[in-house]
């Protein structure tokens, strides 16, 4: 019987949201093709993951567990990767797109002779393989991909698919992990936490983003009343991350972070083709921006022309008139 | 420092485009440097700039790709190796890895950069691969290089935040676009670049079978995406219509 694995990421201590999502997928693919539905979850406490993973109906939970993987480092996650791809032999081994996960995908991919397909919309089995949608063009359209592999590797954008529980009680193997000082290649020096404790974009139900249009600490403040008001993480277009307004972290974008909430509001953000292609797969879009004929507002299913100094307040007020 | 640059000439992402029964129809004219591409070359400037050493690109494409060539050239690159490969659109990530891979096997170098991934597929692949066929220490997605003790310090933008980390050398590392804004090339440079040498390179002489770079992936078709509506408009007072929309997202889109 084949094997659909799929990767389980943490962060800050978090199971990741989107990798459940591709749980959820990866389900009831194997469900449909009576292959088996696994799961790999690798952490300095991934056991301590199990249940929450159980829910999405993975039959067996492989468990890494070291302290090397408190913090992302390629090198000890490729070798655990590479070490559960060679103890599970998937023929589909599914990834959320994340920052950690593309720091290895092409490697793992090269490690283990697999063919692979990155960052997709949506992925179905076909006869020898796995065949995806992929957007491209910076978005603006979709191409149709075809791997064909005992072996295919594949990840996929957040929000591409719903959370589907379906619990089972999963048989959970441990996997043996060691790693060598002198097998590491390099070093991790610090890690420059962004600023406070900001919500994870590709994990937030509701985004407020802010573009160039917010021009001082008042605009800001306003951002971040409306976040709070929605308990929303916030985002930023490229050019208030390059000027330093926000965190890079917090840009959203080709260059940047892909989301789908279910909720996006643009604040004063243009919308260049660069920013559309990481937020167009919201499920409702608002703009706010004085300019009518901002790009922004053609994927927009509400648009407020005017400026956002004179629409928020009001905009802030109502919703939390609305929440109590 | 010696740096190797991969770069690679695309499909420019502003160019108008459109699909007929499945096939992407562009000016196949409208081809530019990666524009990720671009930034690893001017940080590399930068770094020899400050440090010494040598800048040399490498590109796999047609013989069009010249052009792409002489523009990293142009912005300051010392020399170029261009590998011809005709059949490039047959490519996939994992072929492009091979063959950067046998070029760099017999070569001596500091630091391969690439760009973090082209702007036409997004992919963002064939850097770890050259890593992992290379055996060479890398980090992908870098927004800030510096050379320190020998070592190449990257500053990798991560889920979460920034992570510092210290490559000892040769490494490779994939660049984003927001670690710089890449140098427009001035008359001089672009006058200097045709002075300078650019190295032609059949795949066949690297020594790898052509049978190994068949793709495992394909791309079968394209497809419009499905298209988002554009929704209403709400001009007015402000206040007004900031009410009505604040509602309207409560009543109407229930997202509240």
């Amino acid at each position: 019987m084949s094997t659909i694995l799929t990767y389980i990421a943490i962060s800050d201590g978090k199971l990741k949201r989107s990798s459940l999502e591709v749980l959820s997928h990866c389900k009831s693919l194997a469900d449909a093709s009576g292959a088996s539905c696994e799961a790999v979850v690798i952490d300095a406490n991934a056991s301590s993951f199990i249940e929450g993973i159980q829910k999405y109906g993975a039959s067996k939970v492989h468990v890494v567990e070291d302290p090397i993987f408190k913090n992302h480092m390629n090198t000890p996650l490729l070798k655990a990767l590479a070490n559960v791809m060679n103890s599970v032999n998937p023929s589909v081994f599914a990834f959320a797109s994340t920052e950690g996960t593309k720091d290895v995908l092409g490697a793992l991919a090269a490690n283990q002779n697999a063919a692979v397909i990155a960052d997709v919309a949506s992925f179905e089995l076909i006869d020898g393989g796995v065949k995806a949608k992929r957007p491209v063009m910076a978005a603006k359209i979709m191409n149709n991909t075809e791997a064909k592999s005992d072996k295919v590797l594949v990840s996929v954008r957040s929000g591409s698919y719903d959370l589907n529980e379906s619990p089972e009680s999963a048989e959970i193997v441990n996997i043996d992990f060691s790693m060598d000082d002198s097998e590491m290649k390099s070093t991790l020096r610090e890690i420059i936490s962004a600023s406070g404790d900001t919500i994870d974009l590709n994990e937030a139900e509701a985004i407020v983003a802010a573009g160039r249009g917010v021009k001082d600490e008042d605009g800001k403040a306003l951002i971040s009343e409306l976040a709070s008001v929605l308990k929303a993480g916030i985002g930023a277009s490229r050019a208030l991350t390059e000027s330093g307004v926000y965190d890079p972290s917090l840009q959203i974008g080709q260059t940047g972070k892909v989301v789908s909430p279910q909720l996006y509001i643009a604040v004063g953000i243009s919308g260049a083709i660069q920013h559309v292609a990481g937020m167009a797969n919201s499920k409702v879009i608002v703009a706010i921006n004085k300019d009518p004929d901002a790009p922004i507002f053609e994927v927009a299913d509400y648009g407020i022309v005017g400026d956002l100094y004179k629409v928020l307040p009001p905009f802030i007020e109502e919703i939390k008139k609305i929440k109590s | 420092m010696k740096f190797y640059i991969c770069i690679k000439m695309v499909p420019d992402v502003y160019a108008p485009l459109q699909i007929k029964e499945g096939e992407l129809i562009m000016d196949a004219d409208r081809m530019v440097l990666n524009a990720y591409d671009a930034s690893a070359v001017e940080e590399a400037l930068v770094l020899k700039e400050k440090h010494g050493g040598e800048v040399e690109v490498v590109c796999i494409g047609p013989a069009k790709a010249s052009e792409t060539i002489r523009k990293a050239l142009a912005m300051g690159a010392d020399k170029a190796t261009h590998i011809l490969a005709s059949g490039a659109e047959e490519y996939d990530s994992a072929s492009y890895a091979k063959i950067l891979s046998a070029f760099f096997k017999d070569k001596e170098y500091d630091v391969i950069g690439l760009g973090k991934q082209s702007q036409d597929t997004d992919s963002g692949l064939t850097g770890s691969m050259v890593a992992e066929h290379l055996s060479l220490p890398y980090t992908t997605n870098a927004v800030g290089l510096e050379v320190e003790n020998g070592n190449l310090v990257v500053k990798r933008q991560g889920d979460s935040g920034q992570e510092m980390i210290e490559l000892p050398t040769p490494c490779a590392v994939t660049c984003s676009n927001d670690m710089n804004d890449p140098r427009i090339p001035n008359l001089k440079g672009i006058m200097a670049s045709k002075r300078k040498p650019i190295d032609q390179v059949e795949i066949s002489s690297l020594g790898i079978d052509e049978a190994e770079l068949k793709a495992d992936t394909k791309v079968t078709s394209y497809e419009e995406k499905p298209a988002r509506q554009a929704g209403k408009k709400y001009e007015g007072e402000a206040e007004e219509v900031a009410r009505e929309v604040a509602q309207l997202l409560d009543t109407e889109a229930n997202v509240l």
